[in-house]
């Protein structure tokens, strides 16, 4: 079996590594780490945003962000993706090709997640750091931008780390509306083998593993620097593993 | 320069602050004490409106600081106060130079090359002048408590809130914050202190107050205070503070 998988991977390894490129679209891990990189890169300002607006006291900014928020969270990412699938074409009166469906479907659905993490950074830190930037004259959303974000997003680096493995494995639903991403890239070969499904599909869990471990580690290695560079007289933001 | 007049204040049912009516003049040191809970901290922090209050009036240079105004004349009317607070609240991500820099800079507009020269003569002044590039996490407290006092002093203010600004140190460590503080004493500038160091108030105060139960139960010059006190409520604490 071991064999086999190996032959699979030797037969396979380009359109695993980038799909049908340059022939067809950028698949295969290529286009889940491109997906995942830019999915998070674009939830982060979004979510960001999200969270000030869930600290704000005035209604017409929480209100929105709260809500979307409890949708996001209570309604399962699948049905997400059939919404933009579906809705996106009809407001924009345009098709949406598959990769940009599942991009705005992961900024809408990670950045609501990541926003609360955001904004449990933002409260975690104490606040006498907001009383001191402001008795120095300093607005609200300086303060925020020069003294609170620094702070707690330097401190939620590693929860972001996590939130981006949490990308990468949320992709794969990406095949429901045929984004040739990894997934789809090992669901063609098994469709072209057919008789070696456990094979395809262990080298598929195996690339998953590999990829996720890896960021995973690193977030704990980063984890570790950040408490090690904070320990000292002054602690900040204990609470962020409560965040993730 | 400081002026309460029937200021009142309530958490709920609770009375923080009952019918204060005192005043700071220009120059003049005010030493407030009192028990813990007595609303020393919370009546200081009504003076820069880190604190709002249920009524009466708080006059900053004659301009009521709890009127209704603009976010910006807020922030003006702040950056003329200096603060410095019990728990230091230097910012942890800035070294001990951008601290003191960031205000001035960011908001009275000076270039950042004039308020690092500024906050340099300012290091040199409490001492410090060989720490400017160290973190907050590398200070011990009272050095962390003197960038915060020249933090404050940046803004160049024409007074100085102290709240509680030795509370949290160790003994040894209190000594070096109260002789920047009387550095300032020395050079005329107007200060409103709560402390605990008696030796202190009777040392440099003009007058102190004597708070119980969110009211000014005796304002005296320090030898009254200290020799006769009038109110059995103060005659009381000092007999505490001296069998301790």
């Amino acid at each position: 079996m071991i064999a086999s998988a190996i032959g699979i991977v030797r037969d396979n390894w380009l359109l695993l590594l980038i799909g049908q490129y340059p022939n067809g679209p950028l698949g295969g891990i290529a286009a889940t780490l491109i997906l995942s990189v830019l999915g998070i890169v674009l939830a982060f300002p979004f979510s960001v945003v999200v969270a000030l607006a869930r600290l704000s006291r005035r209604w017409v900014l929480w209100a929105p962000a709260t809500v979307l928020v409890y949708v996001v969270r209570g309604v399962p990412m699948l049905m997400i993706i059939f919404w933009v699938y579906f809705m996106f074409p009809l407001l924009l009166g345009a098709s949406v090709p598959g990769f940009e469906t599942m991009l705005c479907t992961l900024v809408l659905y990670e950045g609501a997640f990541l926003s609360e993490v955001v904004r449990a950074g933002i409260e975690a830190l104490p606040a006498g750091q907001m009383d001191a930037a402001r008795a120095l004259g300093h607005s609200y959303p300086r303060a925020m931008w020069f003294v609170i974000l620094p702070q707690a997003l330097y401190n939620m680096l590693p929860a972001m780390l996590s939130q981006w493995v949490g990308t990468i494995k949320d992709t794969t639903l990406g095949y429901v509306i045929n984004v040739p991403e990894l997934t789809f890239a090992a669901n063609q070969i098994n469709n072209r083998l057919l008789t070696k499904p456990f094979e395809v599909f262990l080298i598929l869990a195996i690339i998953y593993y590999v990829v996720c471990f890896s960021l995973t580690h690193a977030a704990t290695v980063l984890e570790r620097r950040i408490a090690k560079k904070r320990a000292g007289p002054v602690v900040l933001a204990p609470a962020l593993a409560a965040a993730q | 320069m400081i002026q309460f007049r029937d200021v009142n204040k309530w958490y709920g049912h609770f009375c923080v602050l009952a019918d204060i009516n005192a005043q700071v003049r220009k120059g003049e040191v005010v030493v407030v004490c009192g028990p813990s809970g007595s609303g020393k901290s919370t009546l200081i922090r009504t003076v820069n409106r880190l604190e709002e209050i249920r009524s009466g009036e708080v006059l900053f240079d004659g301009q009521n600081v709890h009127a209704k105004m603009t976010g910006a004349q807020l922030n003006h009317l702040r950056s003329r106060i200096g603060f410095v607070f019990q728990s230091f609240n230097l910012f942890p991500h800035l070294s001990a130079l951008d601290n003191i820099v960031l205000s001035p800079w960011r908001v009275n507009g000076l270039s950042r090359a004039e308020a690092r020269e500024r906050a340099m003569r300012l290091l040199e002044r409490v001492g410090l002048g060989d720490r400017a590039h160290s973190y907050p996490a590398q200070l011990s407290g009272g050095q962390q408590q003197r960038v915060a006092i020249a933090r404050a002093l940046a803004m160049e203010p024409p007074v100085m809130l102290f709240d509680e600004p030795t509370s949290a140190l160790d003994p040894e460590m209190v000594g070096e914050v109260l002789a920047v503080m009387r550095g300032l004493v020395n050079d005329g500038m107007t200060m409103m202190c709560v402390t605990h160091e008696m030796s202190f108030a009777r040392e440099v105060a003009d007058r102190i107050w004597f708070m119980d139960a969110g009211r000014i139960l005796e304002t005296a010059t320090p030898a009254d205070f200290f020799g006769s006190p009038q109110h059995p409520r103060a005659q009381r604490f000092l007999a505490e503070l001296r069998s301790r």
